[in-house]
């Protein structure tokens, strides 16, 4: 279509290749160098000994149970405003406190969550003893849901604004009552966003290691923590590039095994892939 | 009519756990006191103090010069990169494109810090402004690409033909035609890497250095010292400002929106 | 069930609507018989889907009644009526193939398998699409779709089939074919079906009693051919069919004077000297090589492929349409004859 603009465009083809592929392949060839700059396979070695596999095992089960969780809250609340009648206004104040910088929000918690900070003092007040929160896996998950849950929020709300009127009127109409039409229409409906929503919530909270360095102290080591760890701390950048490069392998595994299916669906169906949007965390 | 009591609860539940830490900020700027375990009395000091605080005003600063440097950069080279992947004739040529346009919107955040830490160390970039800058501007390129696409893969092919036809160069088809039709999409993508930049911790913690700092680095790095209130302060005017712009937003697109939609009708 | 009242299906008592300070129905009333095909037919914001909606339960009523077989089912819920709808784009569940979108309402019962298969075979066969169980939404053509929501609409035989604009989304040669099919239909599930359109052609075809609607109120009903040969009102005349509607004065003793000749007539129940408004149907209108009261000028002539569409003017400035197999040129001048029984009078109120 245009001739002259190839120029310009090469400008876009040139970050391609050095802020997209290029990155990619520095962390795949830094996991193959150890200490000493020697190319070999000790990272990788090191990798799948019991604290390295024990460590990965425990960040996929916290990632799934905040993902969960998230699901759990963010579903009926997408649901819910929908069928108030200010749903637009009511969405956007959802979404905003994802607008302010997360490191203040999590600031915001190490002061509720202290040991003598506002929600123990109301525990005392309920004449309950006082909980430790902070450096606990309880204040981990409790500040996780909360900072990624509005990113949840937002694909599903889209996807079930988007099921027409007429097909909940005609679930209705052949029988169907609440239950039944969010069971065999909505939840299958939204799929792609509750796909969506899964997928901005699990990844980052694989690989987020500043929630876990602030709110839960060193109790949890989180992939992002040990990537974190070897870079700026301990100089292993070797290690650090290894844990990097199998996270990037599985999650583009994981995505790939996600949206296979879901392309050849929407390809029949001649739907448009939503985008999906990232929780910049 | 106790559906609609369930379901309000649920919500007004939803709204107090996700405004909750935000209030907590907002009312402890306005203590006395020095911390945000005990609020000892209303006072504005750290309001003053923030005022007066030329560290932080430096940051707060940097942070915003970094934000509207990347995002305008990035608005330029994404507007090339859409129209780049849109006009890839061959489908999967066109895949590709996009798959690796998607690459740094789907990594997390450490990987893509890592990454840069890898290469501007290989490139030998100062690590500064500098490596900040880039940093921000190669990870907002795939969202601005992202939120031009849909209006490019919009708009019927014909138009620039027809544009053509009636006589106009590459160059006006592109600033009469295109530019103008992608603008929505272009303004949503200018807004979004501006956040995505003033939001950024992880990335810019691995890549900044030589004393510069941007607002949610330095918090980090004082968090475990003691954050003064100041912080607090600011916490509100970003909130207050935050709101009134979502507030606009609402008055302007929405509901703006919907009465043109009347009108037409 | 109250006597007399055997074979009414459904009735809408004084139902009083409004939605967003707007009024739609006052004081609304309507009785469909059993086994019947009915069309509800009227311009768009008549209010005919809001009487299907009403009917299903997707909307309440803010006051009145509604009845299905003599039973008050105002306050209860769409799901559980036994009225069932073919809504106008299909409404088919995109997730789900097309034994599924049949079989979903059996599916929220506790029906065996085996049942299920027999009475999904059984819909699907009935509108002919017998091979395509187990085929995509995605890949099945409008009269595919259309057939689908047939079938889904009927397989828990409901006792009346709301039909919203079912047609309006197919071709011109489908709609025709389709019509003949519903009319079938009807026929053999003997059940009343509730017929929606903007059509006047669908609405004279299918239809057993039609009640011509506009802005919530009933203007006309009846059979279609008295709908077509006797509108009411200039309302009806103009939206069944095209026509030539002019004001005129009954003189009494079957005669009525258009543009100051007096013509002869068949209808006579007015008052002498009232102001009237006359229906002459464009294919009444003869031209003619004798010379008559109605000179006119052809103005306008226009191809239909079974005949010309004619304007044609006469000296008092009022514009003729004609219907005619005769080929006259633009410019010139004809005489224009019709039978006293063409000549059809509405009161000029309502």
């Amino acid at each position: 279509m245009f001739k002259d603009f190839k120029k310009y465009a090469i400008i876009y083809y040139l970050w391609i290749i050095i802020f997209v592929v290029l990155p990619i392949l520095l962390i795949f060839i830094q996991s193959f160098l150890d200490m000493n700059h020697h190319f070999n396979l000790i990272n990788y070695k090191t990798f799948f000994s019991s604290t390295y596999l024990k460590m990965t095992f425990n960040s996929i089960i916290y990632a799934l149970l905040i993902t969960l969780i998230c699901l759990m809250l963010a579903f009926p609340t997408a649901y819910l405003i929908l069928k108030t009648k200010y749903k637009k206004i009511l969405l956007i104040l959802l979404i905003l406190p994802s607008w302010i910088n997360l490191l203040l929000k999590t600031y915001a918690f190490m002061g509720l969550l202290a040991t003598k900070g506002f929600l123990n003092n109301i525990l005392v007040l309920l004449n309950l003893n006082p909980v430790q929160f902070l450096f606990t896996i309880k204040g981990f998950l409790i500040v996780s849901i909360y900072i990624f849950i509005p990113f949840m929020i937002l694909p599903i709300y889209n996807s079930i604004e988007q099921i027409p009127e007429n097909l909940i009127k005609a679930a209705q109409d052949l029988g169907a009552n609440k239950w039944q039409i969010i069971k065999k229409i909505i939840i299958p409906l939204s799929k792609n966003g509750i796909n969506a929503g899964i997928q901005v919530v699990f990844i980052p909270s694989l690989s987020i290691f500043m929630i876990t360095r602030l709110i839960a102290g060193n109790q949890i080591i989180t992939l992002g923590t040990a990537i974190e760890e070897h870079f700026l701390v301990t100089g292993n950048w070797g290690m650090g590039a290894a844990i990097g490069s199998i996270l990037i392998i599985s999650l583009f595994l994981s995505i790939f095994i996600v949206q296979y299916p879901r392309k050849k669906f929407l390809r029949k169906k001649n739907v448009d892939i939503p985008s999906v949007g990232g929780a910049n965390v | 009519m106790f559906k609609k009591i369930s379901r309000n609860l649920f919500l007004t539940m939803m709204f107090i756990f996700l405004y909750f830490p935000i209030f907590y900020l907002i009312i402890y700027s306005f203590n006395s006191g020095d911390t945000m375990v005990s609020f000892d009395g209303f006072s504005l000091k750290w309001y003053r103090e923030l005022l007066h605080n030329k560290d932080i005003l430096i940051i707060i600063l940097n942070t915003v010069i970094v934000a509207l440097i990347s995002a305008l950069i990035a608005s330029i080279i994404g507007t090339l990169g859409a129209i780049a992947i849109y006009q890839t004739k061959n489908k999967q040529k066109q895949n590709i494109l996009y798959s690796l346009n998607s690459v740094l919107i789907i990594s997390p955040d450490v990987i893509i810090g890592i990454s840069f830490l890898l290469l501007f160390t290989v490139f030998a970039i100062p690590f500064g402004f500098m490596s900040v800058c880039l940093a921000h501007i190669a990870f907002s390129i795939p969202v601005v690409v992202i939120m031009i696409l849909p209006k490019l893969n919009q708009l019927n092919g014909n138009i620039i033909y027809a544009a053509k036809d009636l006589g106009a160069s590459e160059y006006q088809v592109f600033s009469r035609i295109l530019l103008p039709l992608i603008k929505p999409g272009l303004i949503i993508g200018f807004f979004t890497a501006f956040t995505y930049s003033l939001d950024d911790f992880a990335v810019t913690f691995f890549v900044t250095g030589n004393g510069f700092t941007t607002l949610a680095v330095n918090i980090y790095s004082s968090a475990r010292i003691g954050i003064s209130l100041e912080i607090n302060a600011l916490s509100t005017i970003i909130f207050v400002i935050t709101f009134v712009m979502a507030i606009l937003y609402y008055i302007f697109e929405i509901r703006g929106g919907k009465s043109k939609y009347v009108k037409n009708n | 069930m109250k006597w007399g009242k055997m074979n009414i299906k459904i009735e809408l008592k004084n139902i009083f609507l409004s939605y967003d300070h707007t009024v739609i129905f006052e004081d609304f009333s309507m009785q469909l018989d059993d086994n019947k095909f009915y069309t509800l037919l009227g311009p768009s914001g008549c209010g005919k889907t809001t009487i299907l909606n009403l009917i299903a339960g997707f909307i309440k009523p803010d006051a009145g009644q509604i009845l299905i077989d003599g039973i008050d089912v105002t306050n209860i819920e769409p799901n559980k009526r036994l009225v069932n709808t073919v809504f106008q784009d299909y409404a088919l569940f995109p997730h789900l193939n097309v034994y599924d979108n049949v079989a979903f309402s059996l599916s929220l019962q506790k029906i065996s398998k085996i049942e299920k298969k027999k009475r999904v075979m059984d819909a699907l066969n009935f509108v002919n699409l017998g091979e395509y169980i187990y085929r995509d939404i995605a890949e099945l053509s409008g009269g595919q779709k259309q057939r689908v929501a047939i079938a889904r609409a009927i397989i828990n035989q409901p006792k009346v089939l709301l039909l919203d604009e079912p047609l309006s989304a197919l071709d011109l040669k489908l709609r025709t074919e389709m019509q003949y099919e519903l009319k079938k239909l009807q026929k053999e599930l003997a059940i009343t079906f509730v017929f929606v359109t903007h059509d006047q052609e669908e609405a004279l075809g299918m239809s057993d009693y039609i009640y011509v609607l506009n802005n919530g109120q009933v203007m006309q009903k009846g059979n279609p051919i008295d709908i077509y040969d006797e509108p009411k009102n200039r309302f009806v005349a103009d939206f069944i069919g095209e026509s030539n509607i002019i004001s005129a004065k009954y003189l009494g003793d079957y005669q009525v004077k258009i543009n100051n000749d007096i013509y002869k007539c068949v209808d006579g129940n007015f008052n002498q000297g009232t102001l009237v408004d006359v229906v002459i149907r464009p294919e009444d209108l003869k031209i003619v090589t004798h010379k008559t009261k109605l000179k006119v000028q052809i103005i306008t002539r226009l191809f239909k492929g079974m005949h010309y569409e004619i304007v044609g003017q006469d000296i008092s400035g009022e514009k003729w349409l004609i219907h005619s197999i005769k080929n006259v040129m633009p410019g010139e001048e004809v005489f224009l004859d019709f039978d006293p029984e063409d000549i059809h009078l509405m009161s000029t109120n309502v």
